[in-house]
């Protein structure tokens, strides 16, 4: 147990460092690197919920390809003088930052009162579905109506896609 | 068969909205006037074949409902919720009334083709005569009161449309005040009036339905044995449908607008306020003889009403000089007669008038058309005389019109009008002082429809040759005289007495109707053996001594109109001036609605209140309207934030709730 | 546990429409494939699919494993979202081909969007929901950046999808709080536990997240502020298609989750969404007065609509989801004809939007302009047309479910709403000008108007043709 503890609030803490770094540096690869620090701290703590499958795809998709794409486009546009990204305090700001901190203190409110009387999992039932096998089972069975319209929706999104990109606006 | 009678309803229908779109691209008159009086061709042929087989059926099934669609529907569940229907009820006095707005209704169109010849306005007008025969089918048809209210608000427009018909016209006001007025205005006038009226029938109906939950008849009539006899609600529904009926059908105190509606074309005249129209207060009130028969009270009124404005219109008739004019005074007099009729709960004998007075009405008034035709619109009948020669067949289908009228048998109004008379007599809410002013009236009807047959067409030529040359109208104009002469000799043999050894064919046909209203009222038939025969012979007297009385005045000694002019100067001014009605009312409502609604409505309260609060309230809109636009930056960081805000107000609600 | 053949003949509308999609796209990628014949295939698709909801309107089926609903009331939309994207095909191709972009992915886009809105309507799972919203979004997006050539609709369409992947992080927010707090996704067995669920304050914030994310996409004060940006941007005919058929899809979800699955009335989600009405309504009537391009005065006009129109969900009933229903096949009717007639009328360089460009339109095109005016009149919700009885409907429901000062901010709101509307017809008939169309409109768009013309008086004169058919499918 208290190793589940320390390992979940290592985790934790550096997901939210990595966050709020993230959004406060200057320089837009810096803020990417953490980005990328932030998943993995969030597939860690996938893991420690037996969520092996989702830990992993978050790794291989959010990690390695979104953020790979995000890399390039930054160094493709070049972005050159960073200070442009980061202003002086302004009015603006502030009032985004006190209705996100005002929009956390909501959530933690409601966090705090609001897991009365909620169903409990135990490890054995996490253990079972966070397996390849059982969500693999599960897609192709009981969901694969939704999994046959992922496709239509991914074919559109291509579609999209390749007509935006094209480099001739024909 | 029954699910057929929607197609009565169409054909109009569709002659309106082709006319009303294309009407302006058929330049051919011929081709309108084919499509326009073919429509209601059509439905009076499938009303008679409709007729037809309702002959064949029993009595008690001689009735059909056809519901088209559910037309203003409210939500299910709900125990107050009222559904209405656009449905149509077949039965034995709907079918009547079909036959007679299709049937006469067909003719007077035939005739408009060669009355309105060379009009600019000829597709227009038989757009507008097609929905008014859509919207009067409509009420008659109805079965639940707020589809009669569309057609009945629907004929009133067209009304309305058709008075205004030439609305660059004037026409001779007449009376106290003679000068010239716009047709718009007369046009006005009648809408206005009904409107009072209309007031009425809404009010009666908003009654109805918290009342008794439906609008529709066959409900609402179902559901009156839980009233009591006599009790004030039914008094106040049957009073504010009379009201109604009052404006519609021209009674009084709402009379004033139908001889003003005589600007509007003749044939408008027959149709709208001779024939069909104006006895839509009539076919209410029968349609409603159950509630009007729970009201006792307000049969009286309605009896009183009716008589009283039969007499009075008919006095007014004696001294006009138009010669429409004369005509829409005998309407309103024989309306009277109706009302008479359904107020002693003669409700047969009030519907037998109404089929009748439809038959030699439309012909005195088309007869009328072809006179005003022939002589180049001229309508003062002090400048016609002689005209039986240039004119023959109008001459002979307009006597034939008058003797119906003044009651003369076996012409068809001496049946109907002697049957209303022995009523008014002999039923339990007649009496012998209703049936003295109807016998009365009976033979100043008589007196003053000879008065205008004489001046017109006998005697000398007053008129002046050098401008006019009186002609007899075309083929299409004097085959409907001709078919409606026929009507006018025959029409009243569908009610003979049994006194007279009828069979009383239209009594046992509309009986199922009025049996519950009858069995109600506890009416017991009265045969009155000689004394029916002797009133009906003092009646026929009366008529003939009317007719008499003409005759020597106006061809033998017509010294003697001049001597009794200058002799009862006061009374002859006070019927000149149409008892000053007009001018009552022009100083009592008129004038003072105008100036009150001139200072207080406009002045006070609409320029320094109301339109004050709109200007003010509406800068101030406009105003907010601008700053809150300034949100609008075009910055798609500042959407996410109020995005964001929203967000934290939404939650902190559902939190804290 | 596996798709039968019998789910997908079920399904038929939205399996026929798929397919035509899928075709479309292969024709469209032969060699030499011709866009006529796509927009043809297009067409023929959307009317297909429009005959088999009508033909399925009666039965309600559950299928596909518990994860979509067929026929009634999905059928009911399916009707509406095909109407309004043959509508919006028709409409398309005169207006791409005078900007010389006329492409046949356009069309096909407008099928896969209107696949989406189907499952929206259609979803007895949270997850189809997610699904169904990001189809039909992600096609939105690619068509209101469709003109490319065009900066503002390049600009709108990045503005639309960067608000769009905000507004869908906060469903899938919503939609995994439900899940957690509820164990599943299955709206059905949401609905059994709803009554105990509805205590519990995670849960509640999932709903109302959920009413957060809908309203983005009903474009609802405050979570409008993309719509008037976007909808100015976008190319006419999408804007129409995003106003109509985007918006009736979003109140099939809303409709589907807050009154068929939650009973929320008088739960605190009620009031939040009686406020959104509210907030709508008055931001939108009042910011509508203040503009003079149109495209703009119909986007404030569509968020006030909403306003309109979740006044019926704020009801919770089954009146208010009769109402809503009628509201929406009227107002897809008058918007998609309003929209239409305006992009007949505006020139390639977005010029002849505004108010004064519409002068003297009745003297040189009577019969547009008398169209143009019933749209306008039906707007303002004035009798008898279709948009009157609409109004009727979800207000009769409001103050049924005691929210009467909702029903009146309502009323009152519609009369702020009349002045821009009438003001068009004004300028149209009142004003001295020349305004007239000056390119060519194609015989068949122009029938097409005239048809919707002809059922926005159809439904007002006879609104039960459509309130008795949504009466009888108002329970799960």
């Amino acid at each position: 147990m208290i190793l589940e503890s320390i390992v979940f609030y290592s985790l934790a803490v550096a997901s939210v460092g990595s966050a709020l770094l993230m959004v406060t540096r200057r320089n837009p690869v810096i803020a990417a690197l953490y980005l990328i620090l932030n998943f993995f701290c969030l597939a860690g703590l996938y893991l420690t919920l037996q969520a092996q499958f989702i830990a992993v795809i978050h790794i291989l998709v959010y990690a390695g390809a979104i953020m790979v794409l995000f890399l390039f486009v930054i160094m493709l546009l070049n972005l050159g003088d960073e200070r442009k990204l980061s202003d002086a305090i302004s009015p603006r700001k502030i009032i985004a930052g006190g209705l996100s901190l005002a929009l956390l203190l909501e959530l933690l409110s409601i966090f705090v009162t609001g897991t009365e009387g909620l169903p409990e999992y135990n490890a054995d039932q996490a253990l079972q579905v966070g397996t390849v096998e059982y969500i693999g089972k599960q897609l192709f069975t009981k969901f694969l109506f939704p999994f046959e319209v992922t496709s239509i929706l991914l074919l559109a999104a291509i579609i999209g896609a390749i007509l935006l990109a094209k480099k001739k606006p024909d | 068969m029954f699910s057929f009678a929607p197609t009565i309803v169409l054909f109009p229908l569709l002659g309106f909205l082709f006319l009303g779109l294309f009407g302006a691209r058929l330049r051919n008159e011929k081709l309108i006037g084919i499509l326009g009086s073919g429509t209601v061709g059509l439905s009076f042929l499938v009303a008679v074949a409709l007729f037809i087989h309702m002959l064949g059926l029993e009595p008690d099934q001689r009735k059909g409902i056809v519901e088209l669609f559910s037309w203003i529907g409210t939500f299910t569940g709900t125990a107050s919720s009222v559904n209405v229907s656009v449905a149509y009820q077949v039965d034995q006095l709907s079918i009547l009334m079909t036959l007679v707005v299709t049937g006469v209704g067909f003719l007077i169109h035939v005739y408009s083709i060669g009355y309105m010849h060379g009009d600019p306005g000829f597709w227009r007008f038989f757009t507008y005569l097609n929905l008014f025969i859509f919207a009067m089918l409509n009420l008659v048809l109805a079965d639940n009161f707020l589809l009669m209210f569309l057609g009945w608000e629907g004929v009133g427009l067209c009304s309305y449309l058709l008075i205004g018909f030439w609305y660059d016209r004037k026409f001779d006001v007449g009376g106290y005040a003679p000068g010239k007025a716009w047709t718009n205005d007369a046009a006005k006038k009648a809408f206005i009036v009904n409107r009072i009226g209309d007031f009425g029938f809404l009010l009666a109906m908003f009654l109805i339905v918290v009342q008794f939950e439906s609008l529709s008849f066959d409900a609402v009539f179902g559901r009156v044995s839980v009233m009591t006899p006599g009790s004030d609600v039914m008094i106040w529904i049957t009073l504010l449908l009379f009201l109604g009926a009052t404006g519609k059908s021209a009674q009084i105190p709402l009379f004033v607008w139908l001889p003003d509606a005589m600007a509007g074309p003749t044939p408008v005249s027959a149709l709208i306020h001779a024939a069909t129209m104006v006895t839509a207060g009539v076919y209410m009130v029968a349609r409603c003889s159950i509630l009007f028969a729970l009201a006792p009270a307000t049969l009286q009124v309605v009896a009183v009403i009716g008589a009283l404005t039969a007499i009075m219109a008919a006095t007014i008739g004696l001294v006009q000089n138009d010669i429409k004019k004369v005509l829409a005074y005998s309407t309103v007099s024989q309306l009277g007669y109706m009302f008479l009729a359904m107020g002693v709960a003669a409700f047969t004998a009030g519907i037998f008038h109404v089929v009748t007075h439809a038959f030699f009405k439309a012909l005195l008034f088309l007869g009328s058309g072809a006179v005003i035709h022939g002589m180049h619109d001229e309508q003062d009948i002090q400048k016609m005389g002689g005209l039986k020669k240039y004119l023959p067949v109008t001459y002979k289908t307009f006597l034939i019109g008058a003797i119906a009228i003044a009651g003369i048998p076996p012409f068809a109004g001496f049946f109907s009008k002697d049957e209303i008379l022995w009523k008014a007599f002999s039923s339990d809410q007649g009496s012998v002082l209703l049936w003295a002013i109807a016998a009365a009236g009976a033979g100043v009807t008589a007196f003053y429809m000879f008065r205008l047959v004489i001046l017109t067409f006998e005697g000398k030529e007053r008129f002046d040759h050098h401008h006019a040359h009186p002609h007899e109208a075309p083929k299409t104009m004097t085959v409907p005289l001709i078919v409606l002469a026929f009507l006018s000799v025959v029409g009243g043999f569908i009610g003979v007495p049994e006194s007279l050894m009828g069979g009383n064919a239209l009594e046992h046909w509309l009986e199922p109707i009025f049996a519950p209203a009858m069995t109600t009222l506890r009416a017991t038939p009265h045969h009155g053996g000689i004394t029916e025969y002797l009133l009906m012979a003092l009646s026929v007297g009366i008529a003939v001594a009317g007719i008499y009385g003409a005759r020597t005045v106006y061809m033998k000694r017509q010294e003697l109109a001049d001597a009794w002019r200058s002799k009862y100067r006061r009374t002859y001014q006070v019927l000149w001036n149409k008892y000053y009605v007009d001018e009552a009312y022009d100083t009592l409502f008129v004038r003072s609605t105008v100036k009150a609604s001139e200072t207080v409505l406009w002045r006070g309260l609409d320029v320094s209140v109301i339109d004050w609060l709109v200007n003010a309230s509406a800068q101030g809109v406009a105003w907010l309207s601008s700053k809150v636009r300034l949100i609008q930056t075009g910055f798609a960081q500042r959407y996410a934030t109020i995005f964001v805000g929203g967000i934290v107000l939404v939650l902190f609600w559902l939190m804290f709730k | 546990m596996e798709i039968t053949i019998s789910d997908l003949w079920q399904s038929a509308p939205m399996v026929s429409l798929t397919l035509t999609g899928l075709v479309a796209l292969l024709v469209e990628s032969m060699k030499g494939g011709r866009t006529t014949a796509v927009y043809g295939l297009s067409l023929a698709g959307c009317a297909l699919a429009f005959v088999f909801s009508l033909w399925s309107l009666g039965s309600e089926v559950i299928v596909f494993n518990g994860m979509i609903l067929q026929g009634g009331y999905a059928s009911y939309f399916s009707m509406v979202f095909t109407s309004s994207a043959f509508f919006t095909i028709v409409l398309s191709r005169p207006y791409m081909q005078r900007l010389h972009r006329e492409q046949g992915v356009l069309y096909i886009l407008i099928l896969f969007a209107t696949v989406g809105m189907m499952l929206m309507a259609s979803a007895m799972d949270l997850i189809i929901l997610f699904l169904g919203i990001e189809l039909m979004s992600v096609c939105l997006y690619v068509l209101t950046g469709f003109v490319r050539t065009k900066v503002t609709s390049n600009e709108s369409a990045v503005k639309y999808f960067l608000l769009g992947a905000f507004a869908t992080g906060f469903l899938l927010y919503g939609i995994a709080l439900v899940y957690g707090t509820a164990g599943t996704t299955n709206l059905k067995l949401i609905s059994q536990s709803f009554a105990q669920l509805s205590g519990n304050s995670l849960f509640l914030m999932g709903a109302g997240l959920l009413v957060i994310a809908f309203s983005f996409k009903v474009a609802a004060v405050p979570f409008h502020m993309w719509a008037p940006d976007v909808y100015e941007g976008a190319p006419t005919p999408v804007t129409a298609f995003m106003s109509t058929g985007a918006k009736a899809a979003a109140f099939a979800a809303f409709v589907t989750v807050f009154i068929r699955t939650f009973a929320i009335t008088g739960t605190p989600i009620s009031e939040v969404v009686a406020f959104i009405a509210a907030a709508s309504m008055i931001l939108g009537n009042v910011t509508a007065i203040a503009q003079s391009n149109l495209k703009r005065m119909l986007a404030y006009s569509s968020i006030a609509h909403a306003g309109y129109m979740l006044s019926g969900i704020a009801a919770g009933s089954a009146e208010g989801e009769t109402g809503i229903l009628f509201y929406l096949a009227a107002y897809t009717l008058m918007n998609m004809g309003a929209f239409g007639i305006i992009s007949w009328v505006e020139q390639q360089d977005d010029t002849k939007l505004t108010f004064d460009d519409y002068a003297g339109f009745s003297a040189q095109r009577p019969v547009v302009a008398a169209m143009l005016s019933v749209f306008m009149f039906s707007l303002a919700g004035i009798p008898p047309f279709a948009g009157f009885f609409g109004k009727y409907y979800v207000f009769l429901a409001a103050v049924k479910a005691d929210l009467v000062w909702l029903a009146v901010i309502g009323v009152l709101t519609s009369v702020i709403s009349v002045y821009y509307y009438l003001r068009l017809v004004m300028v149209m008939y009142f004003r001295d000008g020349n305004a007239t169309i000056e390119e060519r409109v194609p015989g068949f768009a122009f029938a097409v108007i005239g048809v919707i013309a002809a059922l926005v008086i159809l439904l007002g004169l006879y609104p039960s043709l459509v309130v008795d058919i949504s009466k009888t499918f108002f329970k799960l």
